[in-house]
């Protein structure tokens, strides 16, 4: 069994990261749907504004609550086991969570507050967060044998992990609390109590947001009281989730170079926070292998043009050569950025002509990393 | 008519990520220098993705050369909002101060909308720079955030507008909203693959901007494959190469082992396939959309250098995008 076959057979957390554009919905869908081909009950969860893996699956919504994908959007053979999907609604699991943390009224009077409805969906770091939270919730349901994340397309690598830290750092808000201490103890003089920085910051932020944010914040903190310690609570036991011995980071990564970077420095990251490193699934890969017979394609095709042939062998040679150089530049490329990494299982899908938008195409990447499906080969070729 | 990518002094560049946006803003700029434009080319994701496609070491918050007439600049938001409070509140001491606090991590992630403004305000205030009358740069290249990200980005300074009811940035918000929305200072540059999902999605974001009163366009196709094939083979190509290879083999006297046939026929019925999706999600774009579009050549290498964004930057010379 190859080494993302048993983690796809025994893992309970598969995460796919990796910069924005390498194909990372597709390929957790499409590890989600092989997992479901072969016989597990599995749910993946997506984060992409862009609906696409509701595209890729045949559905119109997929809203903040697990949906079964229907049998119908599985051509020819029917999944083993179960396939579930769901879209992440940034701002409602955010709202749901209040709410879980705190009494009705009181989720109420955050939900209106300018400040709360700002952050529950630009802060940056929550949309990371609220992924998390949400594969808690997911994992804590026991509904499903394995669930597949699909990260959002973050900046730099180091968001997403950094992401709860930063959430639970800035509702924690010592530092705020602090400086927006005046607001929050209205009337009496506590202006000589704080320290010189935080007059300034005050003056400075009346000056620039005029003093309606700053209410804003300071009841925003105000309504949060006694939440902090809930929250940190919670963050910490999706940091334990995902260092748990049956989770696994999957890198995803195009061999381009930027993307090669970001997929080397994920990897360390992850060795860093002692988080298991699944492997590198490499997307978009273009391997030419060398061919006895065609080691000088170029002057192979001057001799085809001179000859005066048909008009597809000069180039079919010319393009030949292009594409084996492609190939071994990746493969360099992919070697010089993970080659020097401690054994990291890198898995390929070539560059597929068509663009992948329905389980048939899913099911293909997943050949590309897997190999056929036991015992499903002669179907699969018809799809 | 040839879609112009420099006649407004501002061109934001965008895209899907993997598009390879950061390349095209990158070969516009060298295209614009090239002509003797003075470009500043500018990212505010703190990448650092620029400075090494022209083989320079990471750019920070300073202008400096990176080729000739090329300026490169990395605008990070702390800096920009120290700076910002020294330009328009003469307060310096105070911005020392805060520098490396959280006060300056509030205001740059939290406060609405401000971290945005700061970072676009950065580009408006070299958008009008001066010196001795005239402006300091020809043109300026924004390799802007991915279009998920980008209508809020560039929507931020209504957003202060709205969530700000006093004080001076209400003012800065709207300088900002007044070039955003002016068609002869600023244009949105949207890259795309010919692809289905890319296509869809750029032009759901020019939708998007148009409804902001973003002025969009051209709209860069990027990575066409070559056509080197007769456009009416291909079909036959896509299905099976290995037929009409071997007929043109044996009229040209070219006897290859099968082997080297069968590595042929399946580069060139790829080739085939990803020419004829290329050419429909061409079409689909052009079907969508009115606006013109700029293409760009597939580069066959895995990295990008000042060769390719000197290859790239000549097609978009040669296209009539640099006037």
């Amino acid at each position: 069994m190859s080494e993302l076959a048993e983690l796809l057979a025994q893992r309970h957390v598969l995460v796919c990261v990796g910069p924005g554009g390498v194909g990372k919905t597709t390929a957790a869908a499409a590890l989600a749907v092989r997992a479901a081909d072969e016989g597990r009950r599995v749910i993946v969860l997506t984060i992409d504004p862009a609906r696409r893996l509701a595209q890729s699956l045949g559905l119109d919504t997929l809203d903040n609550t697990p949906r079964l994908i229907p049998a119908k959007a599985f051509p020819g053979r029917k999944p083993k086991g179960e396939l579930w999907g769901m879209m992440l609604d940034m701002k409602r699991t955010f709202d749901e969570m209040i709410l879980d943390m705190t009494s009705p009224e009181r989720a109420q009077k955050i939900y209106a507050n300018p400040f709360y409805q700002h952050i529950s969906s630009t802060l940056a770091g929550t949309q990371e967060y609220m992924a998390m939270e949400k594969l808690w919730e997911l994992h804590e349901e026991g509904r499903w044998e394995l669930i597949v994340l699909d990260t959002p397309p973050t900046r730099s690598a180091l968001d997403f992990l950094d992401a709860p830290k930063k959430v639970t750092d800035f509702l924690e808000g010592k530092f705020l609390r602090l400086l927006l201490w005046p607001y929050l103890q209205a009337g009496k003089t506590y202006l000589k109590a704080v320290s010189f920085g935080a007059k300034a910051f005050l003056r400075v932020a009346t000056k620039i947001t005029g003093s309606e944010l700053l209410e804003d914040v300071a009841n925003f903190f105000l309504a949060f009281e006694g939440m902090y310690d809930t929250f940190k609570e919670r963050s910490k036991r999706v940091y334990e989730l995902l260092a748990a011995r049956r989770t696994s980071f999957i890198v995803v990564a195009t061999p381009q170079e930027a993307a090669l970077r970001e997929a080397r420095y994920f990897v360390q990251r992850l060795a860093a926070e002692k988080i298991a490193l699944g492997g590198v699934v490499m997307n978009r890969t273009h391997d030419v292998p060398a061919v006895a017979g065609l080691e000088d394609p170029r002057s192979l095709a001057d001799r085809a043009r001179a000859a005066g042939d048909g008009a597809l062998l000069a180039p079919a040679l010319e393009l030949y050569g292009s594409w084996r150089e492609v190939s071994v530049r990746e493969d360099a490329a992919i070697a010089s950025s993970l080659g020097d990494l401690q054994t990291v299982p890198v898995w390929r899908v070539p560059d597929l002509a068509e663009d992948v938008h329905d389980v048939a195409a899913l099911r293909r990447v997943g050949e590309a990393l897997l190999g056929p499906l036991p015992g499903a080969r002669s179907r699969t070729e018809t799809a | 008519m040839p879609a112009s990518l420099t006649d407004s002094r501002l061109a934001i560049v965008s895209g899907k990520g993997g598009v390879g946006k950061t390349t095209v803003a990158a070969a516009l700029a060298v295209a614009a220098a090239n002509v003797g434009k003075r470009v500043l080319l500018v990212e505010v994701e703190q990448r650092e993705a620029i400075a090494p496609l022209f083989g320079e070491r990471a750019i920070g918050y300073e202008e400096r050369r990176l080729a000739p007439n090329i300026t490169g600049l990395s605008v990070i938001p702390d800096d920009a909002l120290v700076e910002y409070l020294y330009l328009f509140y003469g307060i310096r001491r105070v911005g020392k101060v805060l520098r490396g606090t959280k006060a300056i991590d509030f205001a740059t992630n939290v406060a609405p909308g401000l971290r945005d403004i700061l970072l676009i305000g950065k580009v408006k205030e070299a958008e009008r720079r001066r010196q001795q009358g005239s402006y300091v740069y020809d043109l300026i290249v924004l390799d802007a955030p991915p279009t998920g990200r980008l209508p809020r980005f560039l929507d931020a300074p209504r957003a202060v507008v709205e969530l700000v009811n006093s004080g001076p940035i209400r003012q800065q918000a709207q300088g900002v909203l007044d070039m955003v929305t002016d068609p002869k200072r600023c244009r949105v540059v949207l890259v795309t693959l010919p692809e289905d999902m890319p296509v869809r999605e750029t032009v759901e974001a020019a939708d998007a901007l148009a409804k902001m009163n973003v002025n969009v366009g051209p709209i860069v196709v990027n990575a066409v494959l070559p056509q080197v094939f007769p456009a009416s083979k291909l079909r036959t190509l896509a299905k099976d190469a290995t037929g009409p290879l071997a007929a043109d083999a044996e009229a040209a006297s070219i006897r290859l082992p099968e082997e080297a046939m069968n590595g042929l026929a399946r580069v060139t019925a790829l080739h085939a396939r990803k020419t004829l999706n290329q050419r429909e999600a061409t079409s689909e774009l052009e079907r969508e959309t009115s606006i013109p579009s700029l293409h760009l050549p597939y580069v066959f290498s895995s990295r990008m250098g000042r060769e390719e964004l000197e290859r790239l930057a000549a097609e978009l010379a040669e296209q009539g995008a640099i006037t």
